[in-house]
């Protein structure tokens, strides 16, 4: 056996009084009111200075010198011209495009975040409804991802499961005459796995999906 | 409806929540003995930077550190230094559009109300927000306004958390010196741990920048802007102070706030570093190790019981939603959640930020099942599980003051805790704390209902309910300083009756029990303490934690039962 440690107080000891440091010596400031007022004026305005403006300077200064891109909102660069951000959904509800999920603020974080339809308010049953019509054509016997036709807690959302890119490939084949076996290569190819294997689920960016399927796309459905 | 093809992939989806969690129980007892002696005024790790920084402070402040002050003095401290911090957040919100050096993007004054509502709400460290951030508050009104109130409301938590474990320490009558317990909390726990957040942040890749916004056209051409800021910096202050006032409307859903699952499990950790740590603070703070147990343990039961809750509510199909054929129901995603985040992660951060009383959203609580809003309103009731900052475990002590006193009475012992006789002075102050809560929720709900401040739709039993059960949040919240929002398309909660009644209930619901654990403490710290006897209950015993966790349990379900019957109950029983 190992040398005992030393015998912890336990459960009945008396607690020893602190041997403070700040026992009551002198007042704490010279005027016991106005003394207070003038320390708590100052405690606000040096955490102003400090804490308010230093703190996000210096990481600000850190990040933009370390991490440009993404500090400045992970734009992304398509042919020359910026085309959105790999983070934020924007609005690709054009027939021949895999499309965000649905925002009721049209993909504007000024507009603040979505107020969610109730669990149980029957309301839900009619907006789903009428995103499936609305996301459609599907195959006859898909079964289309909850998460395709309802709403993200921030509207603004950038990715899908793959099954819910898979699931809009019909549409997207039936109006630009792409093979249905290309359109699901080029999903497959941009899934995300899980970090580590076990980090996260695998999910498809919509944005750079569609950045992907621009290359391919008949030159009349091309943006640039 | 269950549509889970790889059993792998499900053990998998919760291996990372468990890391998660493992290693900040592993931190927790360290950063807690560490953060016992910063409240007990010992030098700490790091002793030759910190020092001088804070002596510079007292300088500045002109407060002589070595004085301790009795509880009138203190309170005085405590509520000029809050009273000064209100003013100049009030005045900045009121005027920002008087400062174009610092409003950029010309965003309006607020409105007298939303301006009260708004500095109240982050004074308190609760962080309800009634107004779009990106919007409605200039740039020098987040970073000098509400910012500073997230650095100093932490600090203020933790202040009155060292002011209450003295009174079991000292027998002078003192309890310490406000302005060193504050400036203490802000330079050796919030500052140097806000700092390693926000560096880990930006290497995450949260945006970090002076700029408010950028504009591009989109791929199909029109122009999309969107809102830029230092979100690294603010999400890491924002979570580890457990404020949870977000720099964007969506807050951690944002895909700016919280843009990826790594992100999603760091912010657990920095929620759940102070609060979890608080219990081993305690026991460090008044030299008995195992008096963290059963506030640990306490607090794991309840804990893990409603984030299974809340995970079980949403793996379960909605009955709203099951007559669409075509719609699969994957059980690991519903409305309302970020396809970013798998359930196990979106729910442990979910459920550990309305917990710990931090309130951030990474999910859309009205879309979550009624089980789980039912879930998220028990952690508001007890406000103690283990609740925000500081005043977290202060909760959690006058639950334990109680629960001796009466045990004390069921077998007939004198009620002590830690050699200090539990009076009837404190059972006074202890009961007023815990009574005033239910008192701060149905007031104000009963009247908003009956004075026709927000209706009931009439769409559906269904709806009725939900909508009930967003104002009993919205109150919620607010008396208990926590800032989540369920959020109703029926009810606008930003008008004048909301903005005013809410400031005063999330003041009184944070001053009210703060000056109440002040004088819990006073009258501790007048008594000498006594020898232990026969009769002294043993509190470090798994008997004594299992009791403390059914009282609080029962306390809690006797006191807001009805409310809950009234809400999520009769939203499962419309077929939610």
């Amino acid at each position: 056996m190992t040398a005992r440690p030393p015998r912890l107080p336990g459960p009945l000891d008396p607690i020893p009084d602190e041997s403070a440091t700040d026992r009551p010596t002198a007042p704490a400031t010279r005027h016991p009111i106005l003394g207070h007022l003038r320390a708590s004026l100052v405690l606000v305005v040096l955490a102003i200075l400090v804490l308010g403006l230093g703190y996000p300077a210096v990481i600000t200064a850190f990040a933009q010198e370390v991490t440009p891109l993404t500090a400045n909102g992970s734009l992304i660069d398509y042919n020359g011209t910026v085309v959105g951000s790999s983070l934020i959904a924007q609005n690709l509800s054009a027939p021949w495009l895999f499309w965000e999920r649905p925002s009721p603020v049209d993909y504007n974080s000024f507009n603040g975040s979505p107020t969610l339809l109730g669990y149980s308010d029957p309301a839900l049953y009619n907006e789903t409804e009428a995103y499936m019509q609305e996301y459609g054509p599907f195959a006859v016997n898909a079964s289309v991802p909850e998460i395709l036709v309802t709403v993200s807690g921030s509207g603004l959302d950038p990715d899908l499961t793959p099954e819910a890119a898979l699931v809009q490939i019909p549409r997207i084949a039936n109006v630009t005459g792409l093979s249905m076996v290309e359109l699901q290569a080029l999903v497959n190819a941009n899934i995300v796995p899980p970090l580590l294997g076990f980090i996260g689920p695998s999910y498809v960016n919509v944005l750079h999906l569609d950045l992907a399927l621009e290359k391919i796309l008949p030159a009349k459905f091309r943006s640039s | 409806m269950a549509n889970v093809s790889n059993p792998l992939s499900l053990v998998g989806s919760y291996l990372d929540v468990a890391i998660t969690f493992g290693i900040v129980l592993a931190i927790a007892p360290i950063f807690g003995a560490f953060m016992g002696r910063v409240f007990m005024n010992r030098p700490t790790f790091g002793e030759g930077i910190f020092g001088p920084i804070e002596r510079g402070i007292y300088r500045l402040l002109g407060v002589n550190p070595r004085h301790s002050m009795r509880v009138r003095e203190y309170a005085i401290a405590f509520l000029l230094s809050n009273g000064a911090l209100f003013a100049w957040v009030f005045l900045l919100l009121l005027y920002q559009n008087q400062f174009p050096v610092l409003n950029t993007a010309g965003i309006p004054d607020m409105s007298w109300d939303l301006a009260l509502h708004s500095s109240s709400s982050f004074l308190t460290n609760t962080d309800f927000t009634h107004f779009v951030t990106e919007s409605q508050v200039s740039e020098g009104g987040l970073l000098l306004g509400l910012q500073v109130d997230m650095f100093l409301s932490a600090g203020a938590g933790l202040a009155i958390l060292a002011a209450f474990i003295r009174g079991f320490v000292r027998k002078d009558g003192t309890i310490g010196n406000y302005f060193v317990d504050i400036t203490r909390a802000v330079v050796r726990i919030l500052v140097p741990v806000s700092i390693f957040g926000a560096i880990v942040y930006v290497l995450l890749g949260l945006p970090e920048t002076f700029a408010t916004s950028v504009s591009y056209h989109t791929l199909l051409g029109p122009i999309q802007t969107i809102p830029l800021g230092p979100a690294a910096s603010w999400q890491s202050i924002m979570l580890l102070g457990s404020n949870g006032g977000g720099i964007f409307a969506a807050n951690s859903s944002h895909p700016f706030e919280n843009p990826s699952a790594l992100t999603d499990l760091f912010g657990v950790g920095l929620m759940m570093l102070i609060p979890f740590s608080a219990p081993f603070a305690f026991a460090a703070a008044v030299r008995r190790k195992g008096e963290a147990f059963p506030y640990i343990g306490t607090i794991l039961i309840v804990f893990l019981v409603a984030l299974a809750l809340v995970i079980i509510g949403q793996t379960a199909a909605n009955p709203q939603l099951t007559p669409i054929q075509a719609l699969s129901q994957n059980s690991f995603y519903a409305a309302g959640q970020e396809t970013r985040f798998t359930l196990p992660e979106g729910a442990l951060f979910q459920t550990v930020s309305v917990y710990a009383n931090v309130g951030a959203n990474n999910m859309a609580i009205g879309a979550l099942s009624p089980i789980g809003q039912m879930s998220m309103l028990f952690g508001m009731f007890t406000q103690s599980t283990p609740g925000g900052v500081g005043t977290g475990m202060g909760y959690l002590l006058t639950n334990t003051l109680i629960a001796i006193f009466v045990g004390g009475l069921m077998v007939g012992r004198t009620p002590e805790y830690l050699g200090k006789k539990i009076g009837r002075q404190q059972i006074g102050w202890s009961a007023s704390l815990l009574l005033i809560h239910p008192v701060l929720i149905f007031v104000p709900l009963v009247a908003t209902l009956l004075g026709g401040f927000a209706t009931l739709p009439t769409t559906g039993v269904g709806a009725s309910a939900h909508t009930f059960t967003s104002i009993l949040y919205e109150f919620t919240s607010e008396a208990a300083n926590n800032g989540s929002a369920m959020g109703s398309v029926y009810v606008n909660d930003t008008t004048l009756w909301f903005n005013v009644v809410g400031a005063a209930v999330m003041l009184i619901g944070r001053f009210f029990p703060m000056l109440a654990m002040l004088m819990i403490s006073h009258h501790f710290a007048v008594q000498s303490p006594l020898p232990p006897g026969p009769g002294t209950l043993k509190t470090q015993s798994f008997t004594f934690m299992i009791y403390l966790t059914l009282f609080l349990i029962i306390l809690t379900a006797l006191l807001f039962l009805p409310a809950i019957a009234l809400g999520p109950l009769t939203q499962i029983g419309a077929g939610g």
